[in-house]
């Protein structure tokens, strides 16, 4: 066991360990898999990215407009019939186009609604690593003589003052 | 003496200010009394060319029982212009645009001309039969159970109209009452730019 400037580690390291707990915890989320959906599931989790064609913001899951009920139907037939999600949007994209989906698609100028914000998250993240690692690295000022006989007078000062009124407080 | 303000702005400043805010408060009634006008002359609402996926692609199969119990196959009537209309007795637009309709039917009723064809959309077989009975409209209307027809053309609310081509291409997409003259208007268009 290291032992440095009376600190059992370096103060670089539970920094680190947390760097690695958050990567590691992120890593085993990502790839974690569940059992696999079943189809009225996937149809719920594809309705509830499905704008209501005759509605405002909301989507097909929500709604009981006929038309996000007929879409219900469509979504959940073709799910049995083995379309993919991606196939399934396409169908309703080439009918109503692309605002009926809920999710922008990441491409052309809609990607930068999915790039900037985990960019921002990073610059952020970054600039606060970095202000703080200046402000642990900024060399501290000297400390003079004069400044410590300041110190040690107050300090002095301070516990006289504390005798004193404990004295007082034992009198009577 | 101590000057006030109202010393110092001079006797007649009060009646000034009621001037002022009698002229803005007429200025105002004037221009809130011809938005009104302006609102209550304007058309109740204005078709308007959508511009969807479908315009430039086959369209979507329609076919199903009629209204008149009948029934009606958009293939059978390739070779013909098609007007497809998306209507429902319960919507105020397509009671205003149905006596329009009706002209623009009686005007093209020779066999080879363009055809019109409603869809029910969200509506009871019986209610749609009433009102077409009661306005003269004498075109197939296609039972549309479940509203797959109106999925597969990417209606989201009547009055929806579709102008096909002979060769069974979507040329046009309106949203909207469509009038006897705007539908002459579109076919017209369509036509040349088909020719």
């Amino acid at each position: 066991m290291s032992r440095t400037g009376g600190r059992l580690f370096p103060s670089w390291v539970p920094m680190a360990a947390l760097v690695v707990v958050v990567v590691v915890a992120l890593g085993v989320g990502a790839s974690r898999r569940g059992p696999a959906p079943t189809p009225a599931q996937r149809a719920d989790a594809i309705d509830a990215l499905v704008r209501c064609p005759s509605c405002d913001g909301i989507s097909v899951a929500d709604s009981s407009a006929s038309t996000a009920v007929a879409i219900r139907h469509a979504v959940a037939a073709r799910v049995r019939a083995g379309q993919s999600d991606s196939q399934i949007d396409a169908f309703l994209v080439s009918r109503y186009g692309p605002s009926i989906l809920l999710r922008p698609p990441v491409h052309g100028w809609t990607a930068w609604v999915w790039v900037l914000p985990p960019a921002a998250l990073a610059v952020a993240v970054a600039g606060l690593v970095t202000v703080l690692w200046r402000r642990r690295t900024r060399a501290r000022a000297p400390v003079s003589a004069e400044d410590r006989a300041l110190v040690q007078e107050a300090l002095a000062g301070r516990a006289g003052a504390v005798d004193r009124s404990s004295e007082a407080v034992r009198a009577p | 003496m101590t000057v006030t303000a109202s010393d110092d702005a001079g006797p007649g400043a009060p009646t000034h200010r009621r001037h002022t805010a009698r002229w803005v408060a007429g200025i105002a009634l004037v221009a809130c009394a011809a938005l009104i006008a302006l609102l209550a002359t304007s058309p109740a609402q204005t078709v308007t060319e959508v511009d969807t996926p479908l315009v430039g692609q086959t369209a979507p199969a329609l076919a199903g029982p009629t209204l008149s119990g009948g029934s009606f196959n958009l293939e059978a009537w390739r070779g013909r212009w098609v007007v497809v209309n998306f209507f429902a007795s319960w919507c105020a637009p397509c009671q205003q645009e149905q006596p329009e309709l009706v002209a623009f039917a009686y005007a093209h009723r020779s066999p080879a001309d363009a055809a019109l064809v409603g869809v029910v959309f969200d509506d009871s077989a019986s209610t749609a039969r009433d009102f077409m009975r009661s306005t003269g409209g004498t075109w197939p209307a296609v039972v549309d159970a479940g509203g797959q027809i109106a999925l597969n053309y990417g209606v989201r609310g009547p009055p929806e109209t579709f102008i096909v081509s002979p060769a069974g291409i979507v040329v046009a997409h309106f949203d909207g009452p469509m009038t006897n003259a705007s539908l002459d208007y579109w076919l017209a268009r369509a036509e040349e730019g088909q020719g």
